[in-house]
């Protein structure tokens, strides 16, 4: 039933907007967001012309130092913030629409919940606010507390949880309806490393179940595990924008790897690369880290502001 | 009392919805102008236009997609926010250790019933609405401030659940309090002014009292007595006040009235004519109550026993006239003007030495008066509150004479007869509800229109009286004495109807708090969804402020009897005055440049009177001075009040639902 009422909406869209496709689900076109003050005055340029689109299904990752505009795009698409100028559509909607958000689960930088409530309290408030019949709020309530691990705490109010706890029940109303993009605003932050692991395998996991995932963080490492695509943000501007792996890809090298290669044969391969001036380090296409690239892309960036990325046009 | 208004629900609605609308669509246009104003300054007009047009396009889906479920979320959200700070328990603990200090304050005084009720609704007042105030402005900047309102609006929810459910919800929390405070002022004031006292004298005994000399009938301290009373004594001095105790001869007519059996009553025996004499002993009213006396025993030696204290509360039902025409002594409509600003009270005269036929007098049109109004049983009694003014005073202890006087009100006096009744005369009594006793059956004359007496006898008051069309009854007071002035206003004189239950009448003051409690909280969440806390809490009490003078900034703005605006003009005018040093009063020239001024000012002062409008009229609201004096709140009066505060939470819910959503919720944080 719910299904169907979703399709027709789809259906719906596509028609009365021509340029919906169902597979993009988070489009922006010149987005631009200026912060200024009280009396209109420009404090600062926190996104300039952002043009991106993400489509069904992927794990996107936005990436950037502090201040570069990762959490003010996000923001943006939730409707938190109004564009300045550009314009932003999530599921073929305006960002402001607010019946976007029925398929949308967010978790914010620092989980903002409601401290005088506790782990169900917490969940049934939300639940309720997607407007959700008693019987499915508790069971999706039980089921997701067991997910993240507070079962045991579940009674407790949520000024007693550690920064861990807070953020594995702040993952939990962010999933309390399902959703079919979920934007996550530095998921690890706060979590250990047992954590983090199983932060990264539940965002996994959401990707099999067909779910799109939006996340922005600076802990690069992470970022290279579970994204399928990166923007590169600096000081409001995209530097970067392509799959991890094609952009990690070091395309002047070639590595070889192999096991039980008798000496001769090793001999016979040096002698190869030598032939041709090589030097031989392995037989892959090696990966430099995310973590190169991104120093890569920001130290240019400082030495040559308002220009894209010298690889990115390569 | 001073009663000024008196509301009719459906008129008052009628009105009421017109000013509520004019004010939505007024408030809806200048809204919209300086949105437009605000974002072509940001944006650019066409930038400007759509986000205008698209806010707008988007309302009516708002309000129609607001959900039930989710606006109840958000209100018990709101609740247990407060109890879990404990706002309801520290507000409570307050109230509590005001009450328990507040009895070493409140005893010895003449009216301690009115002292009680008064101090335990103010309490209420003052703490109810400062935490429907606090409240309201800290919730929504707090959780805007700390983020909280992000994973709230990034669900499915309207701008409307979030103002709503706020309000209704701080209505819930508030609710629940006034509802705790007043059982606890209930039973307070119930307990603190229930005592008895005991017989003054060292025998509980009908001993303790003095036998009364028949000719002087003064009682050893020199108060007149009963007329009836035999013997006299005193209670003991408690709580700041005694009574009187006599022993009167109740004397009855077997065939016409059935035996009587009460406990106060000592002995009776049958007199020679047939007639029963019942001794019974009587406590005598003071400070606002009395006791019921208990005899048991016979003879010198039998026991008096005093009863709780009774006949604190009452909620008299006044039935008012429909409406009060004085006239002056040439008999021309307006009364006579004795020079007090305070145009409350007309005043009527009781003629001059040199001219002492005076035509003034004070007719009070009764509509709707029936049997059914009445307690069954029981005589009728008018109630008067007239204020006296003497131009001599002669012997203070003299009492002004009045006279009342009942007509029936033919339906065409030009060709039909009407009744008229013989004068009552009577003292009037200054600074106190004074109840006179009427029959119901009356003296009375059937005048024709050119004023041949047709018939004199007997006439009911209901049948005869007001038995025609609309059951109308003239009441007409005069005073009676030369040089004297009577004031009276529509709430001076009253039929005494059928009381209303006490506690019921406490229900309906506090339904009045909380219609205040209500316009407090709507105010307050209205404004902090664009203010932050300081200033939300400024704003609203200066809203409040205005409200509490809403009385008197009408009264400023209203015309005068001579002119179209208030003395001295509107503001342009009376700013031209200023500076051309006129004086208030004279007339200005007639040209067309002061027609265009005086035109200008009376749109202006239209403009500013419908502003107080804005301001909820607290007068409107507070029926603490009907409890104090022990009137029923009128049915009406709480409708009204109940309308007040929905139109006030159906504009805040708007003003707060369009600033809320307008608002970039992560900006400036």
């Amino acid at each position: 039933m719910a299904s169907t009422t979703a399709e027709s909406k789809a259906k719906k869209l596509e028609q009365t907007n021509p340029d919906y496709n169902p597979d993009v689900v988070v489009e922006t076109q010149n987005l631009s967001k200026v912060y200024r003050d009280f009396w209109g005055r420009q404090k600062v340029r926190a996104l300039n012309a952002l043009d991106l689109d993400v489509r069904k299904g992927e794990i996107f990752g936005l990436l950037g130092p502090n201040g570069s505009g990762k959490s003010t795009t996000i923001k943006l698409l939730l409707g938190l913030l109004f564009p300045t100028s550009g314009r932003a559509l999530v599921f073929g909607k305006d960002t402001t629409e607010v019946t976007k958000n029925e398929r949308i689960g967010y978790l914010p930088e620092e989980s903002y919940l409601y401290r005088y409530l506790n782990a169900e309290e917490t969940l049934d408030f939300y639940g309720r606010l997607f407007d959700m019949p008693a019987k499915v709020r508790k069971e999706r309530s039980r089921q997701l507390i067991e997910k993240v691990g507070l079962a045991h705490a579940r009674r407790r109010q949520l000024r007693e949880y550690s920064k861990g706890m807070v953020r594995r029940i702040g993952l939990a109303q962010a999933l309390i309806n399902d959703p079919d993009l979920i934007m996550l605003d530095e998921p690890t932050s706060g979590l250990d490393p047992l954590g983090t692991r199983e932060m990264k395998d539940l965002i996994l996991e959401l990707k099999e179940q067909g779910k799109t995932i939006i996340m922005c963080s600076h802990l690069l490492a992470d970022v290279q595990d579970v994204c399928d695509r990166i923007a590169i943000l600096y000081q409001g501007e995209l530097k970067e924008l392509g799959r991890v792996d094609s952009l990690l890809k070091v395309t002047d090298e070639t590595q070889v790897r192999v096991k039980n290669l008798p000496e001769a044969a090793m001999k016979e391969i040096r002698d190869v690369i030598q032939k041709h001036g090589g030097e031989l380090l392995s037989t892959e296409n090696p990966r430099t880290t995310l973590e190169e690239l991104f120093l890569d892309i920001v130290r240019e960036s400082q030495q040559r502001p308002g220009h894209r990325s010298e690889r990115a046009r390569k | 009392m001073v009663v000024e208004s008196f509301p009719n629900v459906l008129n008052w609605l009628f009105s009421g919805l017109f000013t509520f609308l004019a004010l939505v669509i007024s408030g809806g246009v200048l809204g919209i102008i300086f949105g437009f104003l605000v974002a072509s300054f940001r944006h650019g007009p066409i930038e400007g236009f759509y986000s205008v047009a698209g806010v707008l396009a988007s309302a009516p889906g708002d309000f129609l997609g607001t959900s039930y479920r989710r606006t109840w979320a958000i209100s018990r959200l709101a609740v247990k926010e407060a109890l879990r700070r404990r706002v309801i328990l520290v507000t409570f603990l307050i109230f509590a250790s005001m009450l328990l200090f507040s009895g070493w304050f409140l005893t010895n005084v003449e009216h301690p019933e009115r002292v009680y009720v008064n101090f335990v609704m103010f309490g209420t007042q003052l703490l109810v609405l400062l935490v429907g105030l606090l409240i309201s402005a800290f919730s929504l900047p707090e959780d805007i401030k700390n983020h909280t309102i992000f994973t709230v609006v990034t669900k499915p929810v309207r701008a409307t659940e979030i103002v709503i459910g706020r309000i209704l919800g701080f209505g819930i929390v508030v609710t629940g309090l006034l509802l705790l405070m007043g059982i606890v002022s209930y039973i307070f004031v119930w307990r603190g002014l229930s005592h008895t006292h005991q017989v003054a004298g060292d025998r509980q005994a009908i001993s303790s009292l003095s036998e009364i000399n028949p000719d002087q009938r003064l009682n050893s301290r020199g108060g007149r007595v009963s007329d009836n009373a035999v013997q006299w004594g005193e209670t003991t001095f408690d709580d700041g006040h005694r009574h009187d105790i006599e022993l009167i001869e109740d004397v009855r007519n077997p065939s016409s009235h059935p035996p009587l059996n009460s406990e106060n009553i000592l002995e009776s025996y049958t007199r020679a004519d047939g007639k029963v004499v019942y001794r019974r002993v009587m406590v005598q009213p003071s400070s606002g109550h009395t006791h019921s006396a208990n005899v048991s025993g016979s003879g010198e030696s039998a026991t008096i026993e005093l009863g709780n204290s009774a006949g604190y509360f009452r909620a008299r039902r006044p039935i008012y006239s429909a409406g009060l025409d004085c006239f002056d002594s040439s008999g021309t409509l307006g009364g006579t003007n004795i020079g007090k600003e305070w145009n409350y009270r007309s005043f009527i005269d009781g003629g001059t030495p040199a001219v002492p036929e005076t035509l003034s007098r004070a007719e009070f049109n009764f509509e709707n008066l029936t049997r059914k109004q009445f307690p069954d049983g029981e005589s009728l009694v008018i109630e008067m509150t007239p204020s006296i003014f003497r131009t001599f005073v002669g012997d203070i202890q003299k009492r002004v004479i009045a006279s009342l006087q009942f007509e029936s009100i033919p339906e065409d006096p030009e060709t039909e007869p009407k009744l008229q009744s013989e004068p009552m005369i009577l003292e009037t009594r200054e600074m106190t509800i004074q109840s006179i006793p009427i029959s119901d059956r009356m003296n009375a004359r059937r005048i024709a229109p050119d004023g041949t007496i047709l018939e004199s006898g007997i006439y009911g008051l209901f049948e005869d009286f007001a038995g025609g069309k609309g059951n109308r009854l003239k009441v007409i007071l005069r005073c009676e004495d030369l040089n004297q002035y009577i004031g009276v206003a529509r709430a001076d004189l009253y039929f005494r109807g059928q009381d209303d239950v006490f506690w019921w009448n406490f229900v309906k003051g506090y339904l009045g708090l909380w219609a205040q409690m209500m316009v407090v909280v709507s105010i307050g969440v209205a404004l902090s969804t664009f203010l932050s806390t300081p200033v939300t809490i400024l704003g609203s009490l200066v809203i409040f402020l205005i409200g509490f003078c809403t009385p008197f900034i009408r009264k400023m703005l209203a015309p005068t009897a001579e002119g179209t605006g208030p003395e001295g003009g509107g503001p342009i005018e009376s700013f031209l005055r200023i500076i051309r040093q006129e004086n208030m009063v004279s007339a200005l020239e007639t040209n067309w440049f002061n027609t265009v001024i005086v035109k200008t000012d009376e749109l202006i002062l239209v403009g500013l009177n419908s502003l107080t409008y804005l301001a909820p009229s607290f007068s409107d609201l507070d029926f603490s001075r009907y409890l104090t004096y022990g009137y029923s709140i009128s049915n009406d009066r709480i409708m009204v009040a109940i309308l007040i505060a929905l139109a006030f939470f159906a504009g805040s819910s708007l003003i707060g639902y369009f600033t809320l959503k307008t608002r970039e919720i992560a900006g400036n944080t």
